[in-house]
Protein backbone atom coordinates (compact mmCIF):
# COMPACT_ATOMS: atom_id res chain seq x y z
CA UNK A 1 0.00 0.00 0.00
CA UNK A 2 2.83 2.33 -0.35
CA UNK A 3 2.17 5.78 -2.51
CA UNK A 4 5.38 6.33 -4.10
CA UNK A 5 4.50 9.57 -5.47
CA UNK A 6 3.84 12.64 -2.63
CA UNK A 7 1.75 14.85 -4.70
CA UNK A 8 -0.46 13.90 -7.86
CA UNK A 9 -2.49 16.96 -9.52
CA UNK A 10 -5.11 15.42 -12.03
CA UNK A 11 -6.61 18.02 -14.42
CA UNK A 12 -6.65 20.89 -11.98
CA UNK A 13 -9.01 24.09 -13.29
CA UNK A 14 -9.55 27.11 -11.00
CA UNK A 15 -12.52 29.13 -11.87
CA UNK A 16 -12.53 32.70 -9.97
CA UNK A 17 -15.93 33.48 -9.86
CA UNK A 18 -16.35 36.70 -7.86
CA UNK A 19 -18.72 39.04 -6.70
CA UNK A 20 -18.69 42.59 -8.40
CA UNK A 21 -20.30 44.07 -5.76
CA UNK A 22 -18.19 43.92 -2.53
CA UNK A 23 -21.05 45.60 -0.34
CA UNK A 24 -24.58 44.02 0.39
CA UNK A 25 -25.70 47.58 -0.42
CA UNK A 26 -24.24 47.42 -4.17
CA UNK A 27 -25.71 43.78 -4.33
CA UNK A 28 -28.98 44.15 -3.38
CA UNK A 29 -30.05 46.88 -6.44
CA UNK A 30 -27.38 45.12 -9.05
CA UNK A 31 -29.54 42.12 -8.15
CA UNK A 32 -33.16 44.35 -9.22
CA UNK A 33 -31.98 45.59 -12.08
CA UNK A 34 -30.52 42.78 -13.81
CA UNK A 35 -26.57 43.87 -13.71
CA UNK A 36 -23.89 40.92 -13.35
CA UNK A 37 -23.38 40.08 -10.16
CA UNK A 38 -20.15 38.06 -10.80
CA UNK A 39 -17.46 37.69 -13.10
CA UNK A 40 -15.30 35.05 -14.01
CA UNK A 41 -11.86 34.35 -14.68
CA UNK A 42 -9.69 30.91 -15.37
CA UNK A 43 -6.64 30.78 -13.62
CA UNK A 44 -5.50 27.46 -13.74
CA UNK A 45 -6.88 25.01 -16.53
CA UNK A 46 -6.21 21.59 -17.06
CA UNK A 47 -2.93 21.11 -14.77
CA UNK A 48 -1.15 17.71 -14.41
CA UNK A 49 1.66 16.56 -12.64
CA UNK A 50 2.93 14.08 -10.00
CA UNK A 51 6.00 15.04 -7.67
CA UNK A 52 7.56 11.17 -6.29
CA UNK A 53 9.07 11.16 -2.89
CA UNK A 54 12.35 13.08 -2.32
CA UNK A 55 11.84 14.85 -5.49
CA UNK A 56 11.36 18.81 -6.10
CA UNK A 57 9.29 20.73 -8.11
CA UNK A 58 9.86 24.41 -9.57
CA UNK A 59 6.88 26.37 -10.67
CA UNK A 60 7.81 28.60 -13.90
CA UNK A 61 5.76 31.08 -15.48
CA UNK A 62 5.13 35.04 -15.68
CA UNK A 63 4.06 36.74 -13.10
CA UNK A 64 -0.19 36.82 -13.05
CA UNK A 65 0.54 33.30 -14.67
CA UNK A 66 -1.54 31.17 -11.81
CA UNK A 67 1.45 30.28 -9.65
CA UNK A 68 0.27 30.96 -6.34
CA UNK A 69 -2.88 29.62 -7.20
CA UNK A 70 -1.50 26.70 -7.62
CA UNK A 71 0.66 27.42 -4.41
CA UNK A 72 -2.35 27.81 -2.47
CA UNK A 73 -3.84 24.62 -3.82
CA UNK A 74 -1.33 22.72 -2.88
CA UNK A 75 -1.40 23.86 0.49
CA UNK A 76 -4.89 23.31 0.50
CA UNK A 77 -6.02 27.51 1.18
CA UNK A 78 -8.52 27.02 -1.68
CA UNK A 79 -9.99 24.10 -3.51
CA UNK A 80 -9.65 23.54 -7.03
CA UNK A 81 -12.88 24.30 -9.25
CA UNK A 82 -12.17 20.88 -11.01
CA UNK A 83 -9.89 18.32 -11.09
CA UNK A 84 -8.24 16.36 -7.79
CA UNK A 85 -5.24 17.09 -5.90
CA UNK A 86 -3.43 14.62 -3.70
CA UNK A 87 -1.09 15.59 -0.87
CA UNK A 88 0.64 12.54 0.98
CA UNK A 89 2.11 14.85 3.49
CA UNK A 90 1.95 17.78 5.94
CA UNK A 91 2.76 20.95 4.03
CA UNK A 92 4.21 23.97 5.12
CA UNK A 93 3.98 27.09 3.59
CA UNK A 94 7.31 29.48 3.38
CA UNK A 95 4.78 32.14 1.81
CA UNK A 96 4.72 35.38 2.85
CA UNK A 97 6.71 35.05 6.15
CA UNK A 98 5.44 36.70 9.48
CA UNK A 99 1.71 36.41 8.41
CA UNK A 100 0.61 34.93 11.84
CA UNK A 101 2.68 37.62 13.60
CA UNK A 102 0.61 39.84 15.65
CA UNK A 103 3.00 43.21 16.05
CA UNK A 104 1.89 43.75 19.76
CA UNK A 105 3.14 40.28 21.34
CA UNK A 106 6.52 39.92 22.31
CA UNK A 107 8.80 37.63 20.12
CA UNK A 108 8.38 34.61 22.27
CA UNK A 109 4.73 34.45 22.21
CA UNK A 110 4.44 34.99 18.50
CA UNK A 111 7.16 31.83 18.26
CA UNK A 112 4.24 29.82 20.15
CA UNK A 113 1.15 31.46 17.98
CA UNK A 114 2.74 31.00 14.85
CA UNK A 115 4.13 27.58 15.85
CA UNK A 116 0.53 26.36 16.63
CA UNK A 117 -0.95 27.81 13.40
CA UNK A 118 1.79 25.63 11.52
CA UNK A 119 0.04 22.66 13.68
CA UNK A 120 3.52 22.51 16.14
CA UNK A 121 2.27 20.86 19.57
CA UNK A 122 3.49 23.13 22.47
CA UNK A 123 5.43 20.53 23.75
CA UNK A 124 7.34 19.66 20.79
CA UNK A 125 8.09 23.68 20.56
CA UNK A 126 9.49 24.14 24.08
CA UNK A 127 12.14 21.48 22.37
CA UNK A 128 12.43 23.69 19.11
CA UNK A 129 12.56 27.12 20.90
CA UNK A 130 16.00 27.33 21.51
CA UNK A 131 17.01 25.98 18.29
CA UNK A 132 14.54 28.61 16.70
CA UNK A 133 15.99 31.87 18.57
CA UNK A 134 19.44 30.51 17.88
CA UNK A 135 18.99 30.66 14.07
CA UNK A 136 17.35 33.51 14.04
CA UNK A 137 20.03 35.34 15.95
CA UNK A 138 17.70 37.16 18.47
CA UNK A 139 18.18 36.04 21.73
CA UNK A 140 18.17 39.51 23.58
CA UNK A 141 14.99 40.41 21.78
CA UNK A 142 12.62 38.13 22.32
CA UNK A 143 10.74 39.59 25.47
CA UNK A 144 10.51 42.76 22.99
CA UNK A 145 6.59 42.88 20.98
CA UNK A 146 7.37 41.86 17.75
CA UNK A 147 6.26 45.91 16.58
CA UNK A 148 9.65 47.05 17.69
CA UNK A 149 12.04 44.76 15.63
CA UNK A 150 13.60 45.72 12.45
CA UNK A 151 12.08 44.34 9.03
CA UNK A 152 15.20 42.06 8.74
CA UNK A 153 14.55 41.01 12.37
CA UNK A 154 11.02 39.97 11.37
CA UNK A 155 11.97 37.96 8.76
CA UNK A 156 14.37 36.21 10.60
CA UNK A 157 12.38 35.16 13.37
CA UNK A 158 9.34 34.10 10.91
CA UNK A 159 12.17 32.26 8.53
CA UNK A 160 13.10 30.43 12.31
CA UNK A 161 9.88 29.32 12.98
CA UNK A 162 9.11 28.09 9.74
CA UNK A 163 11.89 25.41 9.22
CA UNK A 164 11.92 24.58 12.85
CA UNK A 165 10.69 21.37 11.98
CA UNK A 166 11.74 18.99 9.20
CA UNK A 167 7.88 19.71 7.04
CA UNK A 168 7.14 16.52 4.73
CA UNK A 169 6.74 19.15 1.87
CA UNK A 170 8.23 23.14 1.97
CA UNK A 171 6.35 25.56 -0.07
CA UNK A 172 8.79 28.53 -1.21
CA UNK A 173 7.36 31.58 -2.90
CA UNK A 174 10.35 33.78 -3.64
CA UNK A 175 11.45 34.26 -0.42
CA UNK A 176 14.67 33.71 -0.31
CA UNK A 177 15.44 37.57 -0.11
CA UNK A 178 15.83 37.19 4.01
CA UNK A 179 17.84 38.86 5.80
CA UNK A 180 21.66 39.68 4.89
CA UNK A 181 23.87 37.77 2.59
CA UNK A 182 25.24 35.72 5.34
CA UNK A 183 21.25 35.01 6.95
CA UNK A 184 20.25 33.82 3.33
CA UNK A 185 23.06 31.55 2.86
CA UNK A 186 22.12 29.77 6.37
CA UNK A 187 18.23 29.71 5.10
CA UNK A 188 19.46 28.08 1.88
CA UNK A 189 21.43 25.21 3.49
CA UNK A 190 18.92 24.58 5.60
CA UNK A 191 16.95 24.02 2.92
CA UNK A 192 19.32 21.89 1.48
CA UNK A 193 19.27 19.87 4.72
CA UNK A 194 16.13 19.12 4.77
CA UNK A 195 16.24 18.02 1.26
CA UNK A 196 18.87 15.55 1.57
CA UNK A 197 16.45 14.36 4.72
CA UNK A 198 13.48 13.69 2.26
CA UNK A 199 11.51 17.01 1.65
CA UNK A 200 9.81 17.62 -1.06
CA UNK A 201 10.53 21.48 -2.09
CA UNK A 202 8.16 23.21 -3.87
CA UNK A 203 9.96 26.66 -5.71
CA UNK A 204 8.10 29.51 -7.05
CA UNK A 205 11.48 31.57 -7.98
CA UNK A 206 12.93 33.67 -11.07
CA UNK A 207 16.35 33.03 -10.20
CA UNK A 208 17.84 30.13 -12.77
CA UNK A 209 20.38 29.10 -10.17
CA UNK A 210 18.17 28.27 -7.36
CA UNK A 211 15.93 26.29 -9.41
CA UNK A 212 18.91 24.45 -11.21
CA UNK A 213 20.49 23.96 -7.73
CA UNK A 214 16.81 22.59 -5.97
CA UNK A 215 14.87 21.13 -8.16
CA UNK A 216 14.35 17.44 -10.72
CA UNK A 217 11.10 18.75 -11.95
CA UNK A 218 9.84 21.83 -13.44
CA UNK A 219 6.15 23.06 -14.27
CA UNK A 220 6.18 25.88 -16.46
CA UNK A 221 2.27 27.29 -17.04
CA UNK A 222 1.16 30.65 -18.81
CA UNK A 223 -1.86 32.41 -18.40
CA UNK A 224 -2.95 29.55 -16.44
CA UNK A 225 -2.37 26.56 -19.58
CA UNK A 226 -0.03 23.61 -18.90
CA UNK A 227 2.93 24.24 -21.08
CA UNK A 228 5.18 21.35 -20.12
CA UNK A 229 5.67 19.18 -17.40
CA UNK A 230 9.16 16.87 -16.90
CA UNK A 231 13.13 17.86 -16.69
CA UNK A 232 13.92 20.97 -14.59
CA UNK A 233 16.35 21.94 -17.63
CA UNK A 234 13.87 21.59 -20.67
CA UNK A 235 11.44 22.95 -18.10
CA UNK A 236 13.98 26.52 -17.84
CA UNK A 237 14.37 26.21 -21.95
CA UNK A 238 10.80 26.49 -23.23
CA UNK A 239 10.34 29.21 -20.15
CA UNK A 240 13.22 31.16 -21.84
CA UNK A 241 11.61 30.55 -25.28
CA UNK A 242 8.53 32.41 -24.09
CA UNK B 1 -28.02 11.96 8.27
CA UNK B 2 -25.21 9.50 8.73
CA UNK B 3 -23.16 11.45 6.30
CA UNK B 4 -24.07 14.46 8.79
CA UNK B 5 -22.63 12.49 11.57
CA UNK B 6 -19.79 11.86 9.65
CA UNK B 7 -18.70 15.34 9.00
CA UNK B 8 -19.66 16.47 12.10
CA UNK B 9 -17.20 13.93 13.73
CA UNK B 10 -14.48 14.62 11.30
CA UNK B 11 -14.12 17.98 12.10
CA UNK B 12 -14.13 17.81 15.79
CA UNK B 13 -11.20 15.38 15.01
CA UNK B 14 -9.71 18.12 13.39
CA UNK B 15 -10.47 20.92 15.74
CA UNK B 16 -9.20 18.78 18.62
CA UNK B 17 -5.75 18.24 16.47
CA UNK B 18 -5.80 22.33 16.65
CA UNK B 19 -6.98 22.91 20.12
CA UNK B 20 -3.56 24.07 21.01
CA UNK B 21 -4.24 27.17 18.05
CA UNK B 22 -7.42 27.86 19.83
CA UNK B 23 -5.26 28.67 23.26
CA UNK B 24 -2.81 30.65 21.43
CA UNK B 25 -5.30 33.04 19.97
CA UNK B 26 -7.38 33.63 22.90
CA UNK B 27 -4.41 34.59 24.57
CA UNK B 28 -3.50 37.02 21.75
CA UNK B 29 -6.72 38.18 21.85
CA UNK B 30 -6.42 39.24 25.95
CA UNK B 31 -3.05 40.12 25.74
CA UNK B 32 -3.58 42.55 22.70
CA UNK B 33 -6.50 44.47 24.45
CA UNK B 34 -4.33 44.43 27.84
CA UNK B 35 -1.22 45.85 26.26
CA UNK B 36 -2.75 48.42 24.14
CA UNK B 37 -4.33 50.75 26.65
CA UNK B 38 -3.25 52.08 30.18
CA UNK B 39 -6.44 50.46 31.49
CA UNK B 40 -6.76 47.51 29.59
CA UNK B 41 -8.89 45.08 31.80
CA UNK B 42 -10.57 48.04 33.99
CA UNK B 43 -12.42 48.65 30.70
CA UNK B 44 -14.43 45.38 31.16
CA UNK B 45 -15.70 46.92 34.42
CA UNK B 46 -15.59 50.48 33.87
CA UNK B 47 -18.18 50.46 30.16
CA UNK B 48 -20.75 48.45 31.37
CA UNK B 49 -20.98 49.99 34.99
CA UNK B 50 -21.04 53.59 33.03
CA UNK B 51 -24.31 51.80 30.91
CA UNK B 52 -25.74 50.86 33.97
CA UNK B 53 -25.68 53.95 35.78
CA UNK B 54 -27.20 55.94 33.34
CA UNK B 55 -29.63 53.42 31.73
CA UNK B 56 -30.69 52.87 35.38
CA UNK B 57 -31.35 56.37 35.92
CA UNK B 58 -33.63 56.73 32.42
CA UNK B 59 -35.48 54.07 33.28
CA UNK B 60 -35.77 53.51 36.75
CA UNK B 61 -35.75 57.06 37.99
CA UNK B 62 -37.15 58.96 34.82
CA UNK B 63 -39.62 56.83 33.34
CA UNK B 64 -40.05 54.59 36.69
CA UNK B 65 -40.17 51.05 34.96
CA UNK B 66 -41.45 48.13 37.47
CA UNK B 67 -38.55 45.84 38.50
CA UNK B 68 -39.51 43.14 40.73
CA UNK B 69 -38.93 44.81 43.74
CA UNK B 70 -35.27 45.21 43.63
CA UNK B 71 -33.42 48.49 43.00
CA UNK B 72 -33.76 49.06 39.04
CA UNK B 73 -29.69 48.76 38.48
CA UNK B 74 -29.77 44.82 40.10
CA UNK B 75 -32.75 44.51 37.97
CA UNK B 76 -30.84 45.59 34.71
CA UNK B 77 -27.62 44.53 34.98
CA UNK B 78 -28.79 40.33 35.49
CA UNK B 79 -30.02 41.29 31.84
CA UNK B 80 -27.70 44.16 30.61
CA UNK B 81 -24.68 41.93 31.63
CA UNK B 82 -25.15 38.88 29.08
CA UNK B 83 -27.17 40.74 26.81
CA UNK B 84 -23.88 42.46 26.21
CA UNK B 85 -21.45 38.86 26.14
CA UNK B 86 -23.87 37.97 23.28
CA UNK B 87 -24.00 41.49 21.43
CA UNK B 88 -20.25 42.17 21.77
CA UNK B 89 -19.28 38.62 20.71
CA UNK B 90 -21.55 38.82 17.39
CA UNK B 91 -20.59 41.92 16.10
CA UNK B 92 -16.97 41.39 16.88
CA UNK B 93 -17.12 38.18 15.35
CA UNK B 94 -18.22 39.45 12.28
CA UNK B 95 -14.77 40.95 11.66
CA UNK B 96 -12.74 37.87 12.56
CA UNK B 97 -12.29 36.38 9.38
CA UNK B 98 -11.80 40.07 7.31
CA UNK B 99 -9.08 40.26 10.00
CA UNK B 100 -7.36 37.36 10.11
CA UNK B 101 -6.99 37.72 5.76
CA UNK B 102 -3.18 37.43 5.53
CA UNK B 103 -3.29 34.05 7.16
CA UNK B 104 -6.75 32.58 5.54
CA UNK B 105 -5.06 32.85 1.92
CA UNK B 106 -1.60 31.31 3.16
CA UNK B 107 -2.31 28.58 5.54
CA UNK B 108 -4.34 26.08 6.01
CA UNK B 109 -6.38 25.51 10.07
CA UNK B 110 -10.01 24.89 10.45
CA UNK B 111 -11.27 28.39 10.38
CA UNK B 112 -13.82 28.54 12.50
CA UNK B 113 -11.49 28.24 15.23
CA UNK B 114 -11.23 32.02 14.42
CA UNK B 115 -14.73 32.55 15.61
CA UNK B 116 -14.42 29.89 18.69
CA UNK B 117 -11.28 31.91 20.03
CA UNK B 118 -13.18 35.22 19.26
CA UNK B 119 -16.32 33.60 21.34
CA UNK B 120 -13.78 32.29 24.77
CA UNK B 121 -11.79 35.83 24.26
CA UNK B 122 -15.69 37.85 24.77
CA UNK B 123 -16.77 34.90 27.36
CA UNK B 124 -13.86 35.88 29.54
CA UNK B 125 -14.88 39.42 29.38
CA UNK B 126 -17.95 38.29 30.65
CA UNK B 127 -17.00 36.51 33.27
CA UNK B 128 -14.95 39.59 35.06
CA UNK B 129 -17.76 41.83 34.35
CA UNK B 130 -19.96 39.38 36.67
CA UNK B 131 -18.15 41.09 39.39
CA UNK B 132 -19.90 44.20 39.44
CA UNK B 133 -23.07 41.87 39.65
CA UNK B 134 -21.31 40.25 42.71
CA UNK B 135 -20.46 43.06 44.58
CA UNK B 136 -24.25 44.82 43.54
CA UNK B 137 -25.08 41.33 45.15
CA UNK B 138 -23.65 41.93 48.32
CA UNK B 139 -24.26 45.62 48.64
CA UNK B 140 -28.27 45.35 47.99
CA UNK B 141 -28.07 42.06 50.32
CA UNK B 142 -29.61 39.95 47.65
CA UNK B 143 -29.60 36.61 49.33
CA UNK B 144 -27.75 33.44 47.67
CA UNK B 145 -30.34 30.49 46.33
CA UNK B 146 -30.35 27.43 45.33
CA UNK B 147 -31.32 28.47 41.87
CA UNK B 148 -28.60 30.29 40.86
CA UNK B 149 -27.06 26.92 39.93
CA UNK B 150 -29.19 27.59 36.59
CA UNK B 151 -27.12 30.08 35.75
CA UNK B 152 -24.66 27.67 34.21
CA UNK B 153 -26.79 25.52 31.77
CA UNK B 154 -28.69 28.78 30.43
CA UNK B 155 -24.99 30.23 30.56
CA UNK B 156 -24.18 27.20 27.62
CA UNK B 157 -27.62 27.57 26.05
CA UNK B 158 -26.05 30.97 25.41
CA UNK B 159 -23.02 30.23 24.05
CA UNK B 160 -24.28 27.68 21.86
CA UNK B 161 -27.03 30.57 20.55
CA UNK B 162 -24.35 32.95 19.92
CA UNK B 163 -21.61 30.77 18.87
CA UNK B 164 -24.23 29.69 15.79
CA UNK B 165 -25.17 32.71 14.94
CA UNK B 166 -21.18 33.54 14.97
CA UNK B 167 -20.31 31.71 12.78
CA UNK B 168 -23.09 32.71 9.89
CA UNK B 169 -22.14 36.14 10.51
CA UNK B 170 -18.35 35.96 10.44
CA UNK B 171 -19.02 34.09 7.07
CA UNK B 172 -21.20 36.13 5.14
CA UNK B 173 -19.23 39.28 5.86
CA UNK B 174 -16.27 37.98 3.80
CA UNK B 175 -18.63 38.26 1.09
CA UNK B 176 -20.40 41.56 1.66
CA UNK B 177 -18.67 43.93 3.94
CA UNK B 178 -21.48 45.70 5.06
CA UNK B 179 -23.19 42.82 6.66
CA UNK B 180 -21.46 44.00 9.76
CA UNK B 181 -23.14 47.33 10.10
CA UNK B 182 -26.08 46.08 9.16
CA UNK B 183 -25.85 43.63 12.51
CA UNK B 184 -25.00 46.37 14.65
CA UNK B 185 -28.40 47.67 13.69
CA UNK B 186 -30.12 44.73 14.12
CA UNK B 187 -28.69 44.36 17.26
CA UNK B 188 -29.63 47.74 18.67
CA UNK B 189 -33.45 46.43 17.74
CA UNK B 190 -32.56 43.07 19.05
CA UNK B 191 -32.04 44.34 22.48
CA UNK B 192 -35.32 46.77 22.50
CA UNK B 193 -37.68 43.85 21.46
CA UNK B 194 -35.92 41.83 24.20
CA UNK B 195 -36.59 42.11 28.12
CA UNK B 196 -33.16 44.02 29.09
CA UNK B 197 -34.58 47.23 30.62
CA UNK B 198 -38.30 45.81 31.27
CA UNK B 199 -39.75 43.10 32.90
CA UNK B 200 -41.60 40.47 30.43
CA UNK B 201 -44.90 40.89 32.47
CA UNK B 202 -45.28 44.52 31.00
CA UNK B 203 -45.43 42.77 27.55
CA UNK B 204 -49.14 42.59 26.62
CA UNK B 205 -50.79 38.73 26.10
CA UNK B 206 -50.99 38.84 22.54
CA UNK B 207 -47.61 39.73 22.20
CA UNK B 208 -46.22 37.17 24.39
CA UNK B 209 -45.78 34.50 21.59
CA UNK B 210 -42.74 37.07 20.08
CA UNK B 211 -40.85 36.42 22.83
CA UNK B 212 -40.79 32.71 22.73
CA UNK B 213 -38.70 32.47 19.56
CA UNK B 214 -36.48 34.75 21.03
CA UNK B 215 -33.66 32.76 22.60
CA UNK B 216 -32.60 35.66 23.83
CA UNK B 217 -35.44 36.87 25.42
CA UNK B 218 -36.04 33.59 27.00
CA UNK B 219 -32.31 33.61 28.36
CA UNK B 220 -32.48 36.95 29.38
CA UNK B 221 -35.55 36.75 31.21
CA UNK B 222 -34.23 32.90 32.69
CA UNK B 223 -31.42 34.74 34.08
CA UNK B 224 -33.94 37.09 35.84
CA UNK B 225 -35.85 34.11 37.45
CA UNK B 226 -33.01 32.45 38.85
CA UNK B 227 -30.88 35.96 40.34
CA UNK B 228 -33.78 37.53 41.26
CA UNK B 229 -37.01 35.69 40.97
CA UNK B 230 -35.76 32.81 43.38
CA UNK B 231 -37.74 30.05 41.24
CA UNK B 232 -36.78 27.79 38.71
CA UNK B 233 -36.39 29.05 35.11
CA UNK B 234 -39.25 28.25 32.36
CA UNK B 235 -38.23 25.04 31.39
CA UNK B 236 -40.77 24.68 28.46
CA UNK B 237 -38.75 27.81 27.00
CA UNK B 238 -35.77 27.42 28.17
CA UNK B 239 -36.30 23.98 26.00
CA UNK B 240 -37.63 25.17 23.11
CA UNK B 241 -34.54 28.42 23.19
CA UNK B 242 -32.15 25.34 23.77
CA UNK B 243 -33.40 23.38 20.25
CA UNK B 244 -33.53 26.90 18.68
CA UNK B 245 -29.67 27.17 19.63
CA UNK B 246 -28.64 23.73 18.88
CA UNK B 247 -30.47 24.11 15.29
CA UNK B 248 -28.87 27.67 15.09
CA UNK B 249 -25.60 25.98 15.64
CA UNK B 250 -25.30 23.01 13.64
CA UNK B 251 -26.85 25.35 10.30
CA UNK B 252 -24.53 27.86 11.00
CA UNK B 253 -21.58 25.01 11.25
CA UNK B 254 -22.83 23.65 7.92
CA UNK B 255 -23.01 27.00 5.99
CA UNK B 256 -19.58 27.90 7.37
CA UNK B 257 -17.79 24.83 6.36
CA UNK B 258 -19.54 24.86 2.64
CA UNK B 259 -18.07 28.65 2.54
CA UNK B 260 -14.92 27.44 4.31
CA UNK B 261 -13.15 26.98 0.65
CA UNK B 262 -14.05 29.96 -0.90
CA UNK B 263 -12.95 32.20 1.95
CA UNK B 264 -9.12 32.72 0.30
CA UNK B 265 -10.39 33.39 -2.30
CA UNK B 266 -12.64 36.62 -1.48
CA UNK B 267 -11.41 37.73 1.39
Amino acid sequence: MSNDFIIKAENLHKLYSLNKQRTFKEFLPALFSGAETKYSFHALNGINFEIKKGESLAILGRNGSGKSTLLKIIAGVTKPSDGKITVNGKVFPLIELGAGFHPELTGKENVYLNGSILGIKEKEMDKLYNQIVSFAELEQFMHEPVKHYSSGMYMRLAFAVAVAKIPNILLVDEILAVGDLRFQKKCLSRIKEFQNQGTTLIIVSHSRKTIEDYCQKGLLINNGNQLYFGEVKKALEKYAQI
Amino acid sequence: MAILYKKFSENLKLFWEFRELLKNLVKREIAQRYKQSILGYAWIILNPLFQLVVMSFVFGVILKVSSLNVPFIIFLSVALLPWNFFATSLSTSSGVLVNSSSLITKIYFPREILVYANMFAKLIDFALSLLILIVFFLIFKIPFTIYFFWFIPILIVQIIFTTGLSLITSAFNLFYRDIQYLLNLILILWMYLTPVMYPVELIPNKYRFIFKFNPMAVIVNAYRQILLGKSEPNLGSLSIALFISIFIFIFGFFIFKKLEGKFADYV
